[in-house]
């Protein structure tokens, strides 16, 4: 603590009538957030060979999904992903560290086959494919556009959104969709 | 000081305390050393330094006379922060207040974000242990605009995953689970969060306010970070200090 400091600077009340609106710590932070809001809800159309049998596809949408980000991340990712990634329009000079890529985290909220420590805040995504895609009660562009951007489904979703952030690409979009609807 | 400093349970804590296995955070170690806690808070030590910092300014005479409130009603009107003080015209949060009171005094006022700060804004709000929380957010138009505020930043989506903290603490997710941790409730019937902060937070080994406890949870989901002081950082307060309205003020809490 630092009792001297505070004792040497005791120096009785100022004559001077105070500027509270210097003394007193207040910063904006309305810009802060302003540069920071969510984007309008948006549609997407699934590209075309979206979802895929590929099991190096399957297994980066198996890793977003189970993994908050590369800093966090036990096991190694897998071909095709990254620990790291570049933000867009910066350039990095030798020596300066790349930021760790964000994953889906959707375990945080969805129980699904194998999944460590799920959440329940949204439904259960276990045997995916027999009780919503083989059913017929979702298709497959159902689930891209829910992961894409779920308040076009309900505009009052407590769901992350994810493409219309630009936390994901289309392609992982779509490697994260061919998961959660492939056979486990 | 009030003697007999009451430990505040969460309510998040309440539900790992008493859910076993491995869907949650807390192991068996966590909670044995929780139980230990709860008997003698970490945050004792601090919440003393800050009574240690205030002294220097003349204890809880000299803040009550700085307020302009008598001693005995001192603790009331700390139940009622943050709150609009003329003088300074704006709505101000007790760690705000307490740099006004020290540049007043003569003294280079503490950074919100320091941990002597931290320790000052604890002791001072747990002179108001054991009152109701009475905050009033139409005690004039400065109130109300915090609280509108505070409600629309508590309700804005933004950042990296789309979130807002209503998409975590809104009451239809209460007691859901987020990767192993209950979520917490803020607001509904009888919930004190903001009767329980600063608390130690044992996660972090060290005091945290309610408004550092705020970016915590925006760093996590991944949504700017806002300096604590700003507008929007005391309006949250604000809006959250309201939903605890009533509830018994209980410094310092224990959280995970
Ligand atoms: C913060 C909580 C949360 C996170 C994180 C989350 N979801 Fe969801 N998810 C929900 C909720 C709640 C619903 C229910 C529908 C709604 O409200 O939009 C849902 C619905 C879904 C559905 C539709 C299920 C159906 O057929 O009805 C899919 C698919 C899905 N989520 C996938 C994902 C994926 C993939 C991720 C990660 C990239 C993810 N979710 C992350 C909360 C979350
Ligand atoms: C992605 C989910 C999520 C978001 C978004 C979120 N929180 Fe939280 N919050 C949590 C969880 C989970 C906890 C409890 C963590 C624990 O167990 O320590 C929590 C705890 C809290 C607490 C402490 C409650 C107590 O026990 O006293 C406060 C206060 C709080 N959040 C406020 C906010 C505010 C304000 C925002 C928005 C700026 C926000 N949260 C956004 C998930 C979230």
């Amino acid at each position: 603590m630092k009792k001297t400091v505070m004792i040497s600077l005791l120096v009785g009340a100022s004559l001077f009538a105070t500027d509270y609106s210097k003394v007193i710590t207040h910063p904006d932070a309305s810009k802060m957030i302003e540069k920071d809001l969510l984007a309008p809800p948006k549609v997407y159309t699934m590209p075309s060979g979206c979802i895929t049998n590929d099991p190096d596809a399957i297994a980066r949408g198996e890793y977003i999904f189970h993994n908050l980000n590369g800093k966090k991340a036990k096991k190694n990712p897998p071909k095709g992903l990254s620990r790291r990634q570049m933000k867009p329009g910066v350039t990095y000079l030798p020596g300066q560290k790349i930021p760790f890529k964000q994953y889906g985290n959707c375990v945080a909220c969805h129980n699904i086959e194998n999944a460590k420590g799920a959440g329940n805040i949204g439904p259960d995504l276990t045997n995916y494919k027999e009780n919503f895609v083989d059913s017929g009660a979702r298709t497959h562009a159902f689930v891209y556009q829910k992961i894409a951007d779920a308040r076009i489904d309900n505009p009052d979703t407590h769901m992350t959104i994810n493409l219309t952030t630009k936390l994901f690409t289309p392609r992982e979009i779509c490697d994260i969709t061919s998961y959660i609807v492939s056979p486990k | 000081m009030k003697t007999g400093i009451k430990i505040a349970l969460s309510v998040a804590m309440l539900a790992s305390l008493s859910f076993g296995g491995e869907q949650f955070a807390m192991s068996d170690a966590d909670r044995a050393m929780y139980a230990e806690m709860s008997e003698n808070n970490p945050a004792d030590i601090m919440v003393a330094d800050g009574e240690e910092l205030l002294g220097y300014m003349g204890g809880d005479e000299g803040l009550a006379k700085y307020l302009g409130v008598s001693e005995d009603d001192l603790p009331t009107y700390i139940a009622g922060f943050p709150r609009y003080i003329k003088k300074f015209d704006m709505v101000v949060g007790i760690d705000q207040m307490i740099q006004a009171m020290m540049a007043d005094g003569g003294h280079k006022p503490l950074k919100l974000k320091s941990g002597n700060m931290f320790s000052l804004l604890a002791y001072v709000k747990s002179i108001a242990n054991g009152e109701k929380i009475n905050i009033d957010v139409n005690a004039n138009p400065q109130m109300k605009e915090a609280y509108a505020l505070g409600e629309k930043t508590f309700m804005t989506k933004r950042g990296g995953r789309g979130l807002s903290c209503n998409s975590c603490h809104s009451p239809d997710v209460v007691g859901r689970v987020l990767r192993t941790q209950p979520l917490p409730d803020l607001g509904a019937n009888g919930a004190k969060a903001a009767a329980t902060w600063p608390a130690y937070r044992m996660t972090k080994s060290s005091l945290r306010t309610m408004q550092r406890r705020f970016q915590g949870c925006m760093k996590n989901a991944l949504l700017k970070v806002i300096p604590i002081g700003s507008k929007e950082m005391v309006a949250l307060e604000v809006y959250l200090t309201d939903k605890a309205k009533g509830s018994e003020i209980s410094i310092p809490g224990l959280k995970r």
